[in-house]
């Protein structure tokens, strides 16, 4: 290109020459002489340069070298311009990074399909009903969610499962699988802890997912006679097992059971739902959970009382779920016990698109997303003005340029294709620096949304997404980069260029008014995504820092699994009666208990109690501890007696409730009375507890409530146990000595979940504390880009009153009041922007109030904070520019006139 | 110093005067706004600031080939002749100017 670019550039340089080479000869022979003759030939041919400038637009590749010289000078007034240059390029990069992170991920968790062949074939089965079917069934394991006046729920007796799977014929193929498990897992004498899911034979077929080693699961797998198989997960497979595909064909032990790796899932397959990571696959009839509950795997596998598989089926080609539907109602009411006395709030099947995969998620995160994704769509348009103002201001720095390169011979087209290139230059190095703020705040996401337990999501960028918030800014960067040129082309002739050239007094009455508009917008987005800071902050803060009723320092929790990893009831009493001896005798620790559920952890175990004799039912908490676990979190009874190790032993049915549980029974004589668990299935004697004592009332479940509480005596054949240790001093002191003293009673065990009380409250807080910190980051991007925006056209309207102020000064004016002069421009700027973003706010307020547990979104406190903070963001853009003009010198000033 | 009075092209016919001034033979930029000075009787007048942006647009066009040449007095020119397609291209534009004149002439006479 730049070899004919020039060989075109000395032709026209030729003939040009050669032209005015005769012009020049025709007046010598009229007479004059050489130089006038050059002169009159030069005169006569007009502007060579304008001349040469369209023969250049006239050319075949005149618009290649001119894309090569516009971005040769692009660069050049890049250079010049360093600091709006970065400006522009980071608010881009910001605005698009942050967008397409929050963007991608609501992708992900509420529209995507699971990465599965013909995901729309997909249907998830549940049945909807009026509360638990106690006719119908004893026990359940699923969930149930209120749904138009109905409640769905999820979960299927196996005998269920296994008539429709069969009768549905070719409508359809159905799929049980339960909720997946955490446990003990032991690969190459390698203990770990893995997450594992029980599934049908036909689960992986169905669902039509390849296996990247060996082979998946099929029916034949899926017999009480078939030897135990099972298939991992590529995560699993890559952290766990090694990255070996020999792996595949050797023993792998889950709970105590030696099972065979059958084969290695493809890595697309992330399970059921993003956030499932399920790293182990068991075929239903050797699912390890079942083998180690009360009644076994037949039994519950025969049980048509017992429901607790979740269901899924692929309709097949041409049938539509109103067709499935009736189909699997009829089989699901073949498999009951008996007919419900009231046939109108009997389940009956209810289908649920199942593309996207189990819903669980999608419901638990649909509203914060879109909130998210609200706020950081603000930030987006608060970064789109501010590149707008800045080019703005370029432009108008510039229209003397501008003005002197058309006068010089540039077409209007060229100038325009001139401005659009620098703007396309800017928007490609946004681009490529969004990507890196989008990774940075996906992996910051990814760590914050959490699926069932603690796994991070699986997380990928969408370019799809990037290209779409790319195209926003991009657009905003084009309009406003071109605006300049338009308006330089409408107005521009000789008369304007010397109009320009004069005093620069004159400049300001025509110029850059709407940078002013724009600050003031941008002040007033800012003002909602600053309360939006300060408003989540707050009520992580209020959160984090309520009483629980305890002292959280000092405290220690992990698990154990003894019962799963070799241990029988009959030694299992034993074992715990050691340890809890062995950990209290451990230098550091006061004292340790042990308790059958976790606590700080959402709770898990919910009855309903009744006191013998009164009507009243009250929902609690349940928990099974040991003597000494109270004690740690309070050194005093209100009334009664603590659990003591005959309490356990002996196993009476002895309970302690909690002070508002007994406040709300009528005080401290219920101690000695007898408490009912009720709401158990029909036919049985509800178990029967005295009350012993009662306790004070700690949050026990989350930090965020305050359920009431039933203490019971913890099982010692329990195959797992909390421990909870009290210590003098901070856990990474003490733990050292503690993992010693567990390796002393059995070097096989692992210690499971080991944290701190204050990391395990703060687990609980993950959806406060996500919205809290993205929060805060958009409330900071959007107080500096505003800050950038507010301090330019600031700075800028202070240099185009340099005359006025030198006057000023030079008639007396202190410095002190020419700064006042330029900060109340900057905060009558700031105060219209607020005002006109208190309606806006108003109205975010009460949709931020979902999210918000138990404070108001707009108490004065937070307007207050955020107020501060933007008049503070604002004295600081305006400061400096009034600090500056205030240091001017009148005569230098008055001299430049 | 005093020029004679000169009318400026009306607009579109620029290029039919250089595709007719080509067609004589090869001839460069300088002899073809000489040459249409000459044979209007100095009454045509191209301007400068036309005359190279339109021979540059009817060389694109395919139109007009163009060569460097020894000049007999001076230096190197760039000699203009027509192609194939500039000679159709000629006669057609020709025939137009001839019938648009022509029905112009008409109307004045009526």
């Amino acid at each position: 290109m730049s070899f004919f670019w020039k060989r075109a550039e000395s032709e026209l340089q030729g003939e040009i020459a050669h032209h005015l080479h005769h012009l020049a000869g025709e007046y010598e022979r009229q007479g004059y002489t050489r130089e006038e003759a050059l002169r009159l030939a030069n005169r006569e041919f007009g502007g060579a340069t304008q001349v040469k400038e369209r023969c250049r637009e006239e050319r075949r590749w005149a618009w290649m070298t001119g894309l090569r010289q516009d971005i040769v000078f692009g660069r050049r007034m890049m250079r010049r311009n360093p600091v709006v240059t970065a400006a522009a390029v980071i608010s881009l990069a910001l605005g698009i990074g942050a967008n397409t992170a929050i963007i991608s991920l609501m992708d992900l968790v509420l529209w995507r399909d699971l990465p599965l062949p013909n995901p729309k074939q997909l249907t998830l089965v549940d049945w909807k009903g009026h509360g638990f079917p106690q006719e119908l069934a004893d026990s359940a394991s699923g969930s149930m969610r209120p749904a138009g006046g109905w409640d769905v729920a999820d979960f299927f007796s196996y005998p269920a499962f296994e008539h429709m799977r069969k009768g549905v014929g070719a409508l359809a193929s159905v799929v049980a699988f339960t909720h997946p498990d955490q446990v003990s897992v032991s690969f190459a004498g390698r203990p770990t802890v893995a997450r594992e899911r029980s599934v049908s034979g036909n689960f992986f077929s169905t669902l039509e997912v390849r296996p990247q080693y060996g082979r998946l699961l099929s029916d034949d797998d899926d017999t009480y006679a078939a030897p135990a198989v099972a298939v991992v997960s590529h995560s699993f497979w890559a952290h766990a097992l090694g990255m070996d595909p020999a792996a595949v064909g050797r023993a792998i032990t889950i709970d105590n059971h030696t099972y065979v790796i059958a084969g290695v899932l493809e890595p697309g397959f992330y399970g059921l739902s993003p956030g499932d990571a399920t790293e182990v696959y068991t075929p239903m009839h050797h699912a390890s959970f079942l083998r180690d509950g009360s009644l076994g795997v037949r039994a519950t596998l025969e049980n048509n009382r017992d429901w607790g598989m979740q269901l899924l089926a692929r309709r097949s080609r041409g049938v539509e779920d109103a067709g499935l539907q009736p189909a699997l109602d009829v089989l699901f009411r073949a498999t009951w016990t008996q007919s419900p006395k009231n046939p109108g709030a009997a389940p009956r099947i209810s289908l649920d698109e199942g593309r996207r995969g189990l819903g669980l998620l999608r419901q638990q995160f649909r509203n914060p997303l879109l909130v998210l994704g609200g706020l950081v769509t603000l930030l987006l348009v608060i970064a789109c003005v501010n590149i707008a103002n800045l080019l703005m201001a370029r432009a108008n720095a510039r229209q003397k340029e501008l003005a002197m390169r058309i006068s010089l011979g540039c077409g209007r087209v060229r100038l325009m294709r001139q401005l659009l290139t620098e703007s396309a230059m800017l928007a490609i190095l946004g681009g490529i620096a969004s990507i890196g703020i989008a990774w940075a705040t996906a992996t910051l996401l990814g760590q914050f949304l959490v699926g069932f337990e603690t796994v991070p999501i699986a997380f990928v960028l969408d370019w799809r997404t990037i290209a779409i918030v790319g195209a926003v800014g991009t657009a905003a960067l084009l309009v406003f980069g071109l605006f300049p040129a338009w308006q330089a082309s409408r107005r521009l002739d000789a008369s304007w260029l010397k109009l320009r050239a004069g005093s620069v007094g004159v400049v300001s009455r025509q110029g850059w008014n709407s940078g002013r508009w724009f600050v003031t917008f941008q002040m007033a987005l800012s003002l909602i995504l600053v309360m939006a800071a300060v408003i989540f902050t707050r009520n992580l803060v209020a959160i984090q820092s309520s009483d629980p009723g305890f002292d959280r320092r000092n405290l220690i929790l992990f698990d154990m699994r003894p019962g799963t990893s070799g241990y029988d009831k009959s030694r299992l009493p034993q074992f715990y009666f050691n340890l809890e001896q062995r950990l209290a005798a451990t230098p550091g620790v006061f004292d340790a208990g042990l308790a059958s559920m976790r606590p700080m952890n959402i709770g898990g175990w919910w009855e309903t109690v009744r006191l013998a004799g009164q009507l009243n039912r009250y929902g609690v908490s349940v928990n099974a501890v040991t003597a000494s676990y109270l004690p740690l979190y309070t050194s005093r009874m209100i009334a009664g007696r603590n659990f003591t190790r005959a309490d356990l032993t002996s196993s009476p049915s002895v309970a302690i409730i909690s002070e508002d549980l007994a406040l709300k029974m009528g005080g401290n004589n219920v101690v000695g009375r007898r408490l009912a668990i009720v709401g158990g299935p029909p036919g049985r004697k509800p178990p029967e507890y005295e009350v012993v004592g009662i306790a004070p009332a700690i949050a026990a479940t989350s930090i965020k409530e305050r359920p009431y509480v039933l203490w019971l005596p913890f099982p010692c054949d329990t195959p797992q146990a909390t421990v909870v240790l009290r210590t003098s001093q901070p856990a990474q002191m003490v733990l050292p000595a503690i993992r010693k003293a567990v390796k002393e009673i059995d070097n096989n065990l692992p210690m499971v979940d080991t944290t701190t009380m204050e990391e395990q409250i703060a687990k609980g807080l993950q959806r406060e504390r996500m919205f809290a910190t993205l929060c805060n980051g958009f409330g900071v991007l959007a107080l500096v880009l505003s800050v950038v925006g507010l301090y330019g056209v600031i700075s800028y309207r202070a240099s185009q009153r340099r005359g006025e102020i030198g006057v000023r000064l030079a008639l007396g004016a202190r410095p002190r009041d020419v700064v006042s002069l330029i900060l109340r421009e900057g905060l009558g700027m700031a105060v219209l922007g607020v005002v006109l973003g208190v309606p806006f706010l108003w109205l975010g307020g009460r949709y931020l109030q979902k999210e918000l547990t138990n404070m108001k979104a707009l108490d004065p406190g937070s307007l207050f904070l955020g107020l501060s903070v933007l008049l503070l963001a604002t004295l600081l853009a305006a400061g400096l520019p009034a600090l500056r003009a205030s240091m001017l010198d009148p005569a230098e000033t008055l001299r430049q006139e | 110093m005093s020029m004679p009075k000169k009318t400026d092209l009306i607009q579109g016919t620029l290029d039919l005067l250089i595709l007719k001034t080509v067609a004589n033979g090869p001839i460069h930029g300088y002899g073809i706004a000489q040459r249409i000075l000459v044979t209007s009787k100095e009454l045509l007048q191209v301007q400068q600031g036309s005359l190279y942006p339109a021979l540059h647009r009817l060389e694109r066009r395919g139109v007009l080939k163009a060569e460097w040449r020894e000049t007999g007095n001076g230096p190197m020119a760039k000699f203009y002749s027509l192609t194939a397609a500039g000679r159709t291209c000629l006669r057609q534009e020709k025939e137009q100017w001839q019938r648009y004149a022509g029905a112009v002439a008409m109307v004045l006479e009526s």
